[in-house]
């Protein structure tokens, strides 16, 4: 299925470009946490609900924002940690064929005895392991961040709201009090698994896509150009669709409707860590539960191998250019 | 011109016994273009095959297509009995080829390229392939990115001849090199020859082609023009002299050809008092009779792969 030595080629190809993804990540989740714990939740509270009315544009509802899990599983729709996770799926999936085209160095190395299926195999093995480790890379920043933080919180003074009022009557006349408490204590990173997956499933839709236009195309510059392209028009009309009511439709046109991570981690706090991983929805309204929507950009990463497959088996081979 | 090839699959010719490169009526168009036409070539085992032609020719279509990079639109074609198009990796199993433009991995050292394609292939050697790279004076110590166009070159050559492949495939080998380089790697292939290995010799120099090559295909076109023994061209000479006599009637009175040479003289043309002979085989029969032509400044050069090879590029008719 796969060739060692081929293997071992692409993993020195591109252990450079992963190195300073994984550390991008596992620095960035890591230093992520920290300034999570900087804010204070009540401060933080407070400027969430100024922008209440703009709660449909945030991917899940604020609510689920105002505890120490949550604002951490905001990690995983931060720019960079997506940007990582797209530009190694971009880089390596571009490179495959297009790319070693583009070098003039596929001339060369189909003429050892090599199917293509193998040589897509053997790529995407690596670039799928690689994935894999920069996604973990990242959950180990945050395993660490949330091991050696430590969160101050203000506690107010005890009070009585007095019923039929919105009067809060202190109790005793100290003022508020600073409480000090590892964030482990209000954390566990395994709450996180789901997430991570998510983020591992959107990085292999786009390595997949990203390596069938590379099958199809001689030039590299154009797979990358043909994947922004592609990229940017999903996220647009996601936009759209969250913006207005009656373009709601659109996000069903768009991958990025199931890129779900922070969905997936508040299921944990309701239904424990297995919650997020239910493949039916909690009731009859729902057809599909949250685990489902990993598996479809997972699904369509592997329907895109299969294309990239047998468009690559099938093509003439351009000469190097 | 094209000849009828025995199927290599027959009973005749079982497949172990198959013919390095038998390709029947071979043809791959792209649109309206043919870049390969009705090609019909057997090459032996163990023979050096030199493939000449102007660029566009399809030389580098015919070897692509030999190695199933390309997928042929008609005829067939078979790699020591194998179908490149049914089993490509079975071809390239037992076939080296370096490309035209040979580029390898630029992040890698010389060492680690012949590393490379000796451990990716079953038949590789890189013991063998770093006594070439000896030979050839390259340093793999470097970068490939910081190597010069020849020193690549050469890396290519000792990746790909230093493989113990049955057949090579060499699509102008001595390109971008210096003139003793250019010379190892012609004794190279000699040397692979006496090993019975099958090499496919594609270049422009035509005196290479003479050095190493059995037999020579010229293809213009897409087209198989020609192809000639070497051996046979060896034996051939032109007669160039000058007749003493430049009265009008000079040339009804040469003497016709005596019978006993009717085999030896292939052609004989003039050009006012220029003459020009073309012979066959053993010179001497041939010496007799012109010195008792009335000729002055008579000179003979071997009748070499120039010529046929000007013949064919420009439409003449050539008598081989």
């Amino acid at each position: 299925m796969i060739d060692r030595v081929l293997v071992r080629t692409y993993l020195v190809q591109s252990l450079l470009l992963w190195a300073a993804c994984a550390t991008t990540l596992f620095a960035f989740a890591w230093v992520r946490v920290w300034v999570s714990s900087l804010i204070d939740m009540g401060q933080f509270r407070t400027i969430v609900e100024q922008f209440r009315d703009f709660e449909r544009f945030a991917p899940i509802g604020f609510d689920a924002l105002f505890t120490h899990t949550g604002r951490i599983g905001m990690t995983f729709d931060e720019p960079i940690v997506i940007l990582c996770t797209v530009v190694w799926a971009i880089a390596r999936g571009s490179d495959v064929v297009s790319g070693e085209l583009g070098r003039g160095t596929l001339e060369m190395l189909l003429a050892q005895p090599i199917s293509r299926t193998k040589l897509l195999l053997s790529h995407a093995a690596v670039a799928t392991a690689g994935l894999a480790s920069i996604v973990l890379a990242l959950w180990a920043g945050m395993a660490i961040g949330v091991a050696r933080t430590e969160v101050t919180e203000t506690v107010p003074p005890p009070s009585l709201r007095i019923p039929f009022t919105a009067f809060e009557l202190p109790l005793t006349m100290a003022g508020p009090t600073q409480e000090s408490f590892p964030m482990s204590s209000v954390v566990n990173p395994y709450d996180f698994a789901a997430g991570v997956f998510s983020l591992f499933a959107l990085g292999f839709f786009v390595l997949g896509l990203s390596t069938l236009l590379s099958c199809l195309d001689r030039y590299r510059w154009r797979t990358i150009g043909l994947v922004l392209s592609i990229y940017i028009f999903q996220l647009v009309i996601y936009g759209l669709g969250k913006a207005a009511d009656r373009l709601s439709w659109l996000q069903g046109w768009s991958f990025f409707n199931w890129y779900r991570p922070q969905k997936q981690i508040a299921e944990v706090a309701g239904g424990g860590w297995a919650a997020p991983w239910r493949w039916t929805g909690p009731d009859a309204d729902s057809w599909f539960g949250p685990g489902v929507y990993p598996w479809l950009l997972i699904g369509g990463g592997l329907l895109f191998y299969l294309l990239g497959i047998i468009a690559f088996r099938r093509r003439d081979l351009p000469a190097p250019l | 011109m094209t000849s009828t090839a025995i199927h290599p699959s027959s009973p005749a010719s079982p497949p172990g016994e198959a013919p390095a490169v038998w390709t029947q009526g071979l043809g791959k168009r792209y649109g309206n273009f043919d870049a390969l036409n009705d090609l019909t070539l057997e090459i032996a085992r163990g023979e050096v095959f030199g493939l000449l032609g102007p660029n566009g020719a399809g030389k580098t279509t015919f070897l692509r297509t030999l190695l199933g990079y390309l997928r042929r639109t008609s005829g067939s074609a078979e790699v020591l009995g194998i179908d490149p198009e049914v089993d490509p990796v079975g071809v390239r199993r037992f076939v080296s080829y370096l490309p035209g433009d040979a580029r390898l991995p630029r992040q890698l050292r010389g060492h680690a390229v012949l590393r490379f394609f000796a451990d990716i292939r079953p038949d590789g050697d890189l013991e063998n392939a770093l006594a070439i790279a000896d030979r050839l004076e390259l340093d793999l110590r470097r970068h490939v990115g910081f190597m010069s166009t020849g020193m690549r070159q050469k890396l290519a050559i000792a990746a790909v001849i230093g493989t113990r492949s049955q057949v090579l495939i060499l699509d102008e080998p001595t390109a971008n090199l210096d003139p003793t380089i250019r010379s190892r790697v012609l004794e190279l292939v000699l040397e692979t020859k006496r090993e019975g290995r099958t090499v496919i010799f594609s270049s422009h120099v035509l005196s290479e082609i003479e050095e190493v090559c059995d037999r020579v295909a010229l293809l213009r076109q897409g087209r198989l023009a020609l192809h000639q023994k070497l051996a046979e061209l060896r034996a051939r000479h032109r007669i160039l002299a000058t007749r003493m006599s430049t009265t009008p009637g000079a040339a009804a009175s040469l003497p016709a050809v005596p019978p006993e040479l009717a085999e030896s003289i292939s052609q004989v043309a003039f050009d006012g008092p220029e003459l020009m002979i073309e012979t066959v085989g053993d010179l001497a029969p041939v010496l007799g009779w012109l010195a008792s032509l009335d000729l002055t400044k008579v000179r003979a050069e071997t009748f070499g792969l120039r010529a046929v090879y000007d013949s064919v590029h420009h439409h003449e008719a050539v008598s081989v």
